[in-house]
Order: C-alpha cells, then structure tokens, then sequence
C-alpha cells in the first residue's frame, strides 16, 4: 500500500468514526407519573386490572427529533427474544410523553398531543398495549424504552419491534427507558 | 371486539362472488323478508327460548359476551340477534355435550376474572372493557390470574369463538342464523340446487335463497 491510499484508509476510518459519534443516540431520560423506576407496575397497566396503557414522560430529545417510537418488552420469559407488550410509532416529535390509556379501538382517534401516532403488533399478535401477565414464579422487568428519530419515515401500522427497529435504524437521535417489574403470585384453584 | 366490516373482510373470501350484505338486502325480491332490524329481532327473541343446556346466569353471560364478538351495529343484526347463544344452547344438550363442563367451567372463570380485574361482573362492565378483558381471555392473559381457566383462557375463547362463529353464519336448522341474518352479512345468497344462466354470468348477483338447506330433499339432518 503506497503511501496516499494509506492516507485514504486513515481519512475514511476517520470519516467513519466521526460519523458514528455524531449519530449516537443521545441519552432520554422516562419517567411516569404512574409507575416509579425499579418498583412494581400497577396493576391497572397490567392483565390482573383494567389493561390500560400507562402514561410515559420524557425530556432531553435532540432538537432534530421529527418523531418518537416507543417499545415495551419483557426480556424475562423464557424465549428467545424478550416478548413484547407494545409497539407504538409516529409520535409526533413535539410530545413529550404519552397519555394513560391509548384506545384500544382502531377506529377511535389517538389523543390530540400525539395525532398521527399508529401502534404496531405486540406478542400478543394484536396492535394494542397488553401488559403484563407473566406466569407465577418470578418478577418479570418491563423495559419501557423511547426513542428519538431525526425523520418522518412512511411506517404502516402494525410493524412489529423488529419490523419498527429496522425502519428506524440510522434515524436514532435519542434513546431512553423506564424499567419496572411485575409478579404474579401462585393463586389457590377457587 | 371485531367490527362488523372486519368480519366482512375476513369472510370475503367464503362468501366468494356474492354480493356484500348491504348490496344483498337491495338486491331482494319485493316480498321477501329482509334481514331484521335489531330491535325487531329483540322482540322476536324475548322472551327468550327454553334453555335446554345452560343455566339462565351462563345464557345471559353468553348473551353479553357475543354480543361483543359480532355486534349488531346501524349496518345490521350482530350474533345476539342471530340466535347464537340459542345454537350453543342446544348443541350443548346434544351433539356438543362434552363441551357442556368446559363452558360451566369456563363461564364461571371469565366471570370471577371480571370481578378480578376489572371489579365487576362482565355485564357491568363499559363495551370498551369488555372488550379488553375479551381479548386478555383470548390472548391467554387471563390465564394465570387466578380466575380458575381450566388451561389456557385461550383454549376456552377458541371454542367460544368458534361456536358463536357457527350459531351466526350457520344453517338455521340448527338454532342460530335466525332470520338469515349471518347468511346477510356475508353476503351468502343461500343453498342452490340450482344455478341459472343468468346465476352464472360474470358479475351476478344471485337473488338471495332465505331457506334451510333441510327444506331440500338433498340434504339429510345431521
């Protein structure tokens, strides 16, 4: 290798990194006004209550944020992949956060401060928040994880997790997670 | 829990060259009867039918439930008014008599996980939570909530799904479909022993045939 392609290798590595820097997703910081970090979601956001989706919180968006996208799994079960509960996208970038109870009926409007906002398909195979039902045993960690995108991309309703994060790959301007736990307990047969 | 226009989707492809439900009731003969409206067909089916299966609490929790599974709306009569729960009635008493404890049993269970969970008998509840709490049952949510599914919740929805699926759109011989009314929705022109030319020509609209396929001598009872 002579000496100008060696220059060539080291500016394009360069190039590369400096990129990759620049696109690191800033840090988001979640919260809820309904479930605190680390400590037992309620069981109105879960299969034992009502079934409702929890409000979320977030701050510390990049200014280039056009949308939000926001995924919650359980990396608890035993599978493969941690098993999701939510999938919800074309938030519009001016939120910052999203209201208890998205409606589970397609054919009623999302709420005004996230018009445009579609849900994608869950593990449950339904576009809707299910929350937790674990199996009795253990406490299951849900990972309410938000992400920032610097683009209004053309996602249809109905993506999957894997399906949304591959969409969104290279768009990530900010990520941040709010992380809870549920259990259920062994109930005696009535 | 399903609109009447996704049913309609997911039943396009049986109902296969016939015309929609609301294209069907245009296309009836003067004189024939179409499907009931949904207050009519209340009254025909109030008081309701001897139970021959069920306790009346397990009829009129039955009742409630399909009547969010295919629910009447300004387009026409849903499952309730279909008869449905007639048809599992009575298949319950027959040919479905083994089934007859996985529904006391699973009745009795979606019930408690109602007042479980969302803190009132299923009745009670507003159309939107029963809904959620359907499809918790159906997804297998509600299975370890302590309830008393005998299995998976999903497992007892299936069936119930099925069954509410077979007394709506099924031969009225058997109990449900009264007045035709799953026949409607889907479109189904009815039992033909016999096609016209002008059945056949691309685009027909056969005139809807409102009979059991039991009024024909082709068919024997089952």
């Amino acid at each position: 290798m002579n000496r100008r392609h060696l220059l060539l290798v080291v500016v394009g590595t360069l190039a590369v990194v400096l990129a990759g820097e620049a696109r690191a997703p800033q840090s988001l910081i979640v919260t809820s006004p309904a479930i605190k970090a680390g400590e037992t979601i309620p069981r109105d956001y879960t299969a034992d209550g009502r079934n409702i989706s929890p409000p979320l919180q977030w701050s510390g968006a990049p200014a280039s944020t056009r949308e939000f996208a926001v995924i919650c799994d359980d990396p608890d079960v035993p599978m493969p992949q941690p098993f999701v509960h939510w999938v919800i996208y074309k938030i519009p970038g001016t939120a910052t956060g999203l209201p208890e109870n998205i409606p589970i009926d397609p054919a009623t409007p999302m709420p005004a401060e996230i018009a445009g906002a579609v849900q994608g398909t869950s593990g449950f195979r339904r576009p809707i928040y299910r929350g937790p039902a674990p199996p009795p045993g253990k406490p299951h960690h849900y990972h309410f994880r938000v992400y920032a995108i610097d683009a209004v991309l053309d996602l249809k309703p109905g993506l999957t997790k894997r399906e949304l994060l591959e969409a969104i790959q290279g768009h990530i301007v900010g990520e941040g997670e709010l992380v809870a736990i549920y259990e259920r307990k062994p109930a005696p047969q009535p | 829990m399903i609109s009447r226009r996704d049913l309609l989707k997911v039943a396009g492809a049986a109902a296969a060259g016939a015309a929609t439900a609301g294209a069907e009731r245009a296309a009836l003969p003067a004189g024939a009867a179409p499907a009931a409206h949904p207050e009519s067909l209340h009254e025909q089916s109030s008081p309701r039918r001897p139970l021959e299966a069920l306790t009346a609490d397990e009829a009129d929790l039955l009742t409630a439930i399909v009547a969010r599974l295919i629910p009447s709306d300004p387009s026409g009569p849903g499952a309730v008014e279909a008869g449905a729960v007639t048809y599992i009635d009575r298949s319950l008493a027959g040919p479905l008599s083994s089934s007859r404890e996985a529904y006391r049993r699973g009745l009795a269970a979606l019930e408690r996980y109602a007042t479980l969970s969302r803190g009132q008998p299923f009745r009670e509840l507003s159309p939107t939570d029963q809904d959620s709490l359907l499809i918790d049952v159906e997804t297998g949510g509600a299975t370890a909530s302590g309830a008393g599914f005998d299995g998976s919740s999903a497992a007892f929805f299936a069936m119930l799904k099925a069954h509410t699926w077979q007394g709506t759109f099924g031969d009225p011989y058997y109990g449900g479909n009264q007045g035709f009314v799953g026949w409607a929705m889907l479109g189904y022109p009815g039992v033909r022993t016999a096609v016209t030319p002008d059945d056949q020509r691309l685009g027909a609209r056969p005139v809807p045939l409102r009979r059991s396929a039991y009024d024909t001598d082709l068919f024997n009872k089952a």
